[in-house]
Parts: C-alpha cells; sequence; structure tokens
C-alpha cells in the first residue's frame, strides 16, 4: 500500500513539475525600457570630490512613465546633477538623461538607502533638479546635493601642479509642497522651531527632549523632522 | 486511507484541469451574414488571463485566415468589429478567438452568404460537425422588461433589465447587449478546442507580439548576433532592437498603437558583414484542427432570410448607411523626446537658398556635419562636441525616423526634399547601443518611399489594436432614406446596476429579432438571457 502511494505522489510531483517546466520554457526579455544617455566625460581634477558616492551603488530608477529597472550601477553626480550607470555589457558609464526619469535610488554600502526624486524648481536658476528626499508626505524635507567648482587658496595637486579650484559642498535643504513650492531651510534647532507658533514650540521642544534628540545635524534634523509627523504637529508653511 | 489519498489527488487533478481549461467566450451580434457586412464581436476572457489582448480571425473550412483583427482587453473583456470582405465566397465560417497565453482556442461557426452570388444552387454547404458545443447557462433572475411580442416598423422601444443584488456581485465584467435580426431554427454553436501553436507564457500585456528569424542569405542557416530593428516613423519616432541568439529568432512587442501602422523592421550583422535575411513569423499560417465539415441543407425560410438580408446589405450599400463609427483611437502620451536624445541643432533647410543635393547642405547649413563623396563612396561624420573631435564611425542616419546605413540614399537629398534636420552632437547609448553622433533627416513628404525594401529591410503596414467603434443610430439617417439595419441595439460593455434602462428602435426590416443579454460569472461560466420579438 505504502509503496502505491509513493507512486502516485512521484507521478503528481512529476506532474508539477513538468507544468511549471512548460511554463517557464519560453523566458523572454519583453521590450522593456531602455535607457538613454550620453557618455560620461571625466570632470576635471581638483581638490574635493564631484560625486555624492564614491563607488557605483546598486540601485534602481523610475522613469517617467513609471517603468522601474533594477540591480544598476549607479552614481550620483552632485557637481552635474546627473544619474550616471555603469553598462557593463559595453563598458561605459552613462550620463542618464534627466528627462527620462522620475525618480532613482541606490543603497550605499553601509546599507542606508538613498532616494531621489526629479522635481521642477522654480527658484533662482529654476530647472529640473534631482532631490534628495529625506522625508516625504504632504510636506516633504528635500535636499539638493550640490557640489560648486570654486576658487580657493592656491595648492598644489598630487602632480605638483599648482590649482586655485576645488569642489566645495553646497547642499540645499528645502521643504516642500505641492501647491506652495520650496522653502529654503537651514539645519539647525531654531531653524527648525521657527517653523511653529509659541506654544506649538515648547510642545516640540518637549516631544524632543523626551526623544534624546538634539538637533545638530543632517541626520538628528531629520529624526524630529519625522518625530513631530509621527506626532501630528503642524507645520507652518 | 490510501483510498482518502487518492482521492484528494483525483479531485486535485481535475480542479487543475479544470482551471487551465477556462477559455474564451465568443459572441457575435448574428449567425448569419452577408458579405460586405460588418460582424460585431464580443469575448469575455478567463480572470486568469495574461495577454492584454485578443486576436479574432475568420477563417474558411480549409483553415485558411481569411481576415482577422486585434482587440485591447479591458476588465476581462473585448469587443470590436470585423467588416466581412465583399468577395468571401457563400458557405460556413469559423471565426476564433485565441490569445497567446491561452491554450485553447474558442470558435463560433456562422454562415456567410455572398452578396451577388447567393446560397449555392446545391440548396447545401458544408457545415462543421461531431463538435461538442460550449453551452452558456440560461439564466432565470435577470428579468427582461418592456420587450413586446411585436413591433411596428420605425417603432421606438425600450427594455429594462432588472438585476438582483446576488446577480451583480457574482458578474466579472460587464453585460453585453444586442438586438439584431434573427432566423427562428437556425443557430449556430461554438466550441473550443486546443491551440496547437505554441503557447507562449510570457505577459504581453499592452500591445502586439512581430517574430521572425534571421538567416544567412548564403547559407539559409539561422544567424547569431544580428542587431534588429524596429521602427515606427512618426513625429517622435519609435525605435526598438534586439540581438539574435544561436536560434536566429526576434520578436517585438508593439505597446499601445492602435489603428494601421508603418513598420520597418531591418537587420545587420554585428561583427561580420554577411549578407542576411528577415523572415517574420507567418500569422495567417494558422495550426488549427479543424472539425470535420458535412453537407447541410438548407430550408425555404433560411434561403428567403438570405435573399432579404442580401437586399437591404445592397440597398444600404447603395446609400451608404454604415453601420458603425471608428472612434479615435486614444492617446497614448508616448516617449517626451525622441530615442537619439533631444538634438543640439535643429536646421530647417527651407529658410535658407535652395541646394541640390546633401552635399552641399551639409556644407552649408550642418555644423559639425562632414560628408564627403570621394570616389563616389560618401562617408558622413559628426563632430562630438564635449570632446571638441570628430567621431570615427558613421553616425546614426535616420529618415523619417528609419536608420539607414547606405549614405546612397540621402546624398541626392536637396532642399526641397528635406523638411528638416536635426544634429545631435554627443555619443548617444540607447541601452547596449552606442551612436556616434545622429543626423536624422526629415522629409518634405514624410513617406519614407526613399527606403528601399530588401531581404534586410521589411516595410509593414501594421494593423494593431483596433479602435473602438459605436453602432450608429437611426437620428443618422436622413428622413427620406431607407432604415436598413440588423442591429437595432449593440452594448457590449453595459455596468451591471440593479436596474438597467436601454432604448432602441426598429428598423424598416420587417423579420424576427432577438435581444439576448451575455454576461460572465467569476467563476469563468457564462449566461444569458433571451427574448425574441417581431416586426412587421
Amino acid at each position: 500500500m505504502a509503496n502505491r502511494i509513493k507512486y502516485i505522489f512521484l507521478f503528481f510531483s512529476l506532474l508539477i513539475a513538468t507544468s511549471l517546466t512548460a511554463q517557464e520554457q519560453f523566458p523572454r526579455k519583453w521590450n522593456t525600457e531602455k535607457i538613454k544617455g550620453t557618455r560620461q566625460i571625466p570632470y576635471p581634477a581638483y581638490s574635493g570630490f564631484p560625486f555624492l558616492n564614491d563607488k557605483f551603488a546598486m540601485g534602481e530608477i523610475e522613469f517617467s512613465d513609471g517603468k522601474k529597472l533594477n540591480n544598476l550601477g549607479l552614481r550620483y553626480s552632485s557637481y552635474r546633477d546627473e544619474l550616471i550607470y555603469y553598462n557593463s555589457a559595453i563598458s561605459a558609464q552613462i550620463v542618464i538623461d534627466k528627462i527620462s526619469l522620475k525618480s532613482f535610488s541606490f543603497t550605499e554600502e553601509n546599507g542606508v538607502k538613498r532616494f531621489f526624486r526629479r522635481q521642477y524648481y522654480d527658484g533662482f536658476l529654476p530647472g529640473e533638479r534631482f532631490f534628495e528626499v529625506l522625508s516625504d508626505g504632504e510636506l516633504s524635507l528635500l535636499v539638493y546635493r550640490k557640489v560648486v567648482l570654486q576658487t580657493c587658496p592656491p595648492y598644489n595637486d598630487n602632480g605638483g601642479i599648482l590649482k586655485n579650484m576645488s569642489y566645495q559642498l553646497a547642499y540645499n535643504y528645502y521643504i516642500y509642497n505641492s501647491k506652495k513650492g520650496y522653502e529654503l531651510i537651514r539645519i539647525n534647532k531654531s531653524s527648525l522651531l521657527s517653523k511653529f507658533d509659541k506654544p506649538t514650540q515648547k510642545v516640540v521642544k518637549k516631544l524632543l527632549r523626551k526623544n534624546n534628540i538634539s538637533v545638530t545635524d543632517e541626520s538628528s534634523f531629520v529624526r524630529a523632522w519625522n518625530l513631530i509627523k509621527e506626532n501630528e504637529i503642524r507645520i507652518d508653511f | 486511507m490510501e483510498r482518502k489519498i487518492i482521492t484528494i489527488l483525483l479531485l486535485f487533478a481535475v480542479f487543475t484541469v479544470k482551471a487551465q481549461d477556462k477559455g474564451l467566450n465568443l459572441f457575435t451580434d448574428r449567425d448569419l451574414y452577408v458579405s460586405g457586412e460588418t460582424l460585431l464581436v464580443k469575448v469575455f476572457t478567463p480572470a486568469e488571463e495574461q495577454s492584454g489582448i485578443v486576436n479574432i480571425d475568420l477563417i474558411n473550412h480549409n483553415g485558411k485566415k481569411i481576415t482577422g483583427v486585434i482587440l485591447e482587453i479591458n476588465n476581462h473583456q473585448a469587443d470590436g468589429f470585423i467588416s466581412l470582405p465583399d468577395s468571401l465566397s457563400s458557405g460556413f465560417y469559423l471565426l476564433s478567438t485565441s490569445t497567446r497565453t491561452d491554450k485553447m482556442i474558442t470558435y463560433k461557426e456562422l454562415y456567410i452568404s455572398n452578396r451577388f452570388s447567393g446560397l449555392p444552387e446545391s440548396n447545401s454547404d458544408m457545415k462543421p460537425s461531431g463538435i461538442a458545443p460550449l453551452v452558456d447557462l440560461s439564466i432565470q433572475n435577470l428579468v427582461v422588461e418592456g420587450i413586446e411580442k411585436q413591433y411596428k416598423t420605425r417603432q421606438k422601444g425600450h427594455v429594462i433589465l432588472q438585476l438582483p443584488s446576488d446577480l451583480i456581485s457574482q458578474i466579472d465584467g460587464g453585460l453585453s447587449v444586442s438586438i439584431a435580426g434573427t432566423n427562428p431554427g437556425f443557430n449556430t454553436l461554438q466550441f473550443s478546442q486546443k491551440s496547437e501553436n505554441v503557447v507562449i507564457q510570457s505577459n504581453v500585456k499592452e500591445g502586439i507580439v512581430i517574430e521572425g528569424t534571421i538567416t544567412d542569405l548564403k547559407t539559409a542557416k539561422p544567424f547569431k548576433n544580428a542587431v534588429v530593428y524596429l521602427s515606427i516613423p512618426d513625429s517622435i519616432p519609435g525605435f526598438q532592437y534586439f540581438v539574435t541568439a544561436e536560434d536566429g529568432r526576434f520578436s517585438f512587442q508593439i505597446e499601445k498603437y492602435y489603428g494601421k501602422i508603418p513598420v520597418v523592421i531591418q537587420c545587420f550583422a554585428k561583427e561580420k558583414s554577411n549578407l542576411l535575411k528577415i523572415t517574420l513569423d507567418d500569422r495567417n499560417n494558422l495550426k488549427i484542427a479543424l472539425p470535420l465539415f458535412e453537407p447541410r441543407t438548407f430550408t425555404p425560410e433560411f434561403r428567403k432570410s438570405v435573399e432579404k438580408t442580401t437586399d437591404a446589405i445592397t440597398f444600404r450599400k447603395i446609400f451608404n448607411q454604415q453601420e458603425i463609427t471608428v472612434q479615435p483611437a486614444p492617446i497614448i502620451k508616448r516617449d517626451a523626446y525622441p530615442y537619439y536624445g533631444n538634438p543640439t541643432k535643429t536646421i530647417d533647410p527651407h529658410l535658407f537658398i535652395d541646394l541640390p543635393n546633401f552635399n552641399e547642405i551639409s556644407k552649408e547649413l550642418l555644423p559639425g556635419v562632414k560628408f564627403r563623396n570621394y570616389n563616389r563612396v560618401p562617408t558622413l561624420q559628426v563632430f562630438n562636441a564635449a570632446q571638441q573631435f570628430y567621431f570615427e564611425n558613421q553616425p546614426l542616419i535616420l529618415l523619417d525616423g528609419i536608420p539607414i546605413r547606405d549614405l546612397n540614399v540621402i546624398k541626392d537629398m536637396g532642399t526641397k526634399d528635406i523638411a528638416k534636420v536635426e544634429i545631435v552632437q554627443n555619443e548617444r547609448f540607447y541601452d547596449d547601443l552606442i551612436f556616434p553622433g545622429v543626423i536624422a533627416i526629415y522629409t518634405s513628404k514624410a513617406d519614407y518611399t526613399r527606403v528601399p525594401e530588401s531581404n534586410d529591410l521589411i516595410k509593414l503596414n501594421l494593423e494593431v489594436i483596433q479602435p473602438h467603434a459605436i453602432l450608429n443610430s437611426p437620428l443618422q439617417l436622413r428622413l427620406s432614406d431607407p432604415d436598413l439595419r440588423q442591429v437595432l441595439l449593440w452594448n457590449p460593455s453595459l455596468k451591471p446596476a440593479p436596474k438597467i434602462e436601454l432604448d432602441f428602435q426598429t428598423s424598416d426590416i420587417k423579420s424576427s429579432y432577438k435581444l439576448i443579454v451575455h454576461g460572465k460569472t467569476s467563476d469563468g461560466s457564462t449566461f444569458y438571457k433571451e427574448q425574441i420579438f417581431e416586426v412587421n
């Protein structure tokens, strides 16, 4: 009896396996969205770093039509505000057309996931920009991770050549609402508190104190921001 | 214990087979047609159907495809129309419905009488036999009110469909309601058979698939590493590419295009300079197992009905009365810019003096474009603006969006032939393709006749997804014109509601008419409710 059951089980296992194989025997890569771009031209060599991430980090891009591609080696150029990906098939670093992208994200070596969104900036030097989304929602906290090439005190580079330019961080933080637009914000406690009326400021201070958050840098500012949002405290904007 | 296990396994097997066999359901406005008429069709697809489109083909008794359409599946259903060719000979035909992912093909038999020759003199024809028909469930709790037994010609009618709430909750998709002329005693069957074509387990969500094989022209063997381009000429041209493997096969999916579109497929060897040939898969060569056909004699009533219908259709043709109006294709937001990138410069040669050929145009008007014709061998180079040198390789040259490799095609083009030239002075990347600059020429005629067809370049006028169509109402007729409509009402996608009210008007044709409501429940079974009335 036991043998018969074994054979029946074996028969059905084979049947299931065959049907599963039959479904997988046509692995077709349908015409997925293609990445369009231009070759990345090396930037002038000065002190400082023009990129946000040192190495290519694995990430995902979302095209304007909502289609996504993942497992791409991505690198964000803070200097040019452009996304570069490495195409291993043709061994080329390609600047992806900004207009073709809606957003992208990548995970850094330390495991931190960074998410960027393309948005139109209507302030000084208007245009399409990639903003890193630090906190999203009806009211978003964004950062434009800009690096600028500026003059600096003269220095000798590794080759002994005298130079007077360097890449310098020029990050701008914004509060953003789709209706009201952008408002520049500084990353410190007083700037955060200025977004509340007097009575609410006391509540916010108490909340931050209770949660041991001292707003000194970007990460503590983001933690404080998220805590305020979680406690549904209205931000004046 | 053993019996229990066997019973459970058998039940599992039965349900698995049943689930796999849930096929498509096909309904038409009528069973009898005259050549030159429009056939209206409605398809219900299983909820688990992966494909986004369904093929409807009209097949003769030899299995040859006469005509066909591609319909878009929305909410597990699709509807459309087929214009029956005037030249169809009288006989029984099969209307088949299939998808790329479904193993079953559903057929419906139809009789089509030739408008000029009528029924055969033998008074009989070959009819499919020995088939196991698909049976719809006649539903009782759907109430049809307001239909009278008899109507006069050009009389207005009002129908009320009452649907109980439990039925509404069971319905998957919409309801199809039609009122059309019928021949009592003549009913055709619907049946399904397993497809002999290869069933592809892939998602073809929103478009049709073009497949084929690239072979070496000398050896006739499949060619590996051939680059196949598919281009769709347009103001912003469509473009796809495929690199063949050992089997030389390629496939493209054309998404969300409606009506008839021009498509150009071309190929070239990636590394070598072999002469290649493109062979597209013949979709007209359907591998189907047809049922047996046996002679069937027509009744005098049937013959009379065919004659009456033929007269009506002839007069409709004389008065140029169209049965349906094809709606404009939906506007699909495609790429915001061409696949070759935004141009660095755009030149309109018409704004300058007339120049006789492309050599002159490039010299006088196109900055960073070097076109030479030494020893009658034309070459073209584009300036790389980012790195300040000329690209060594030939750029991507497009003529109305179609990539061309032979510069002789453009060398004689003068100012009169060219509407605009777009220049991209960058090294462009499209996935794994590299374009050392781009020259996109848009011709004044925009008819891409300059692109020559060859073994490695095929031009197609492709019927893609059929746009939506609606039945013309009698209000569109002039008062003095006869109303010769066979179909009084065709509403293939009604949203289920407790009470549905519909209006119709009878035509000048005195005949029997059938109101029929079709629907599908979430378990995959179809139901119907019908009511017959006379117009005299």
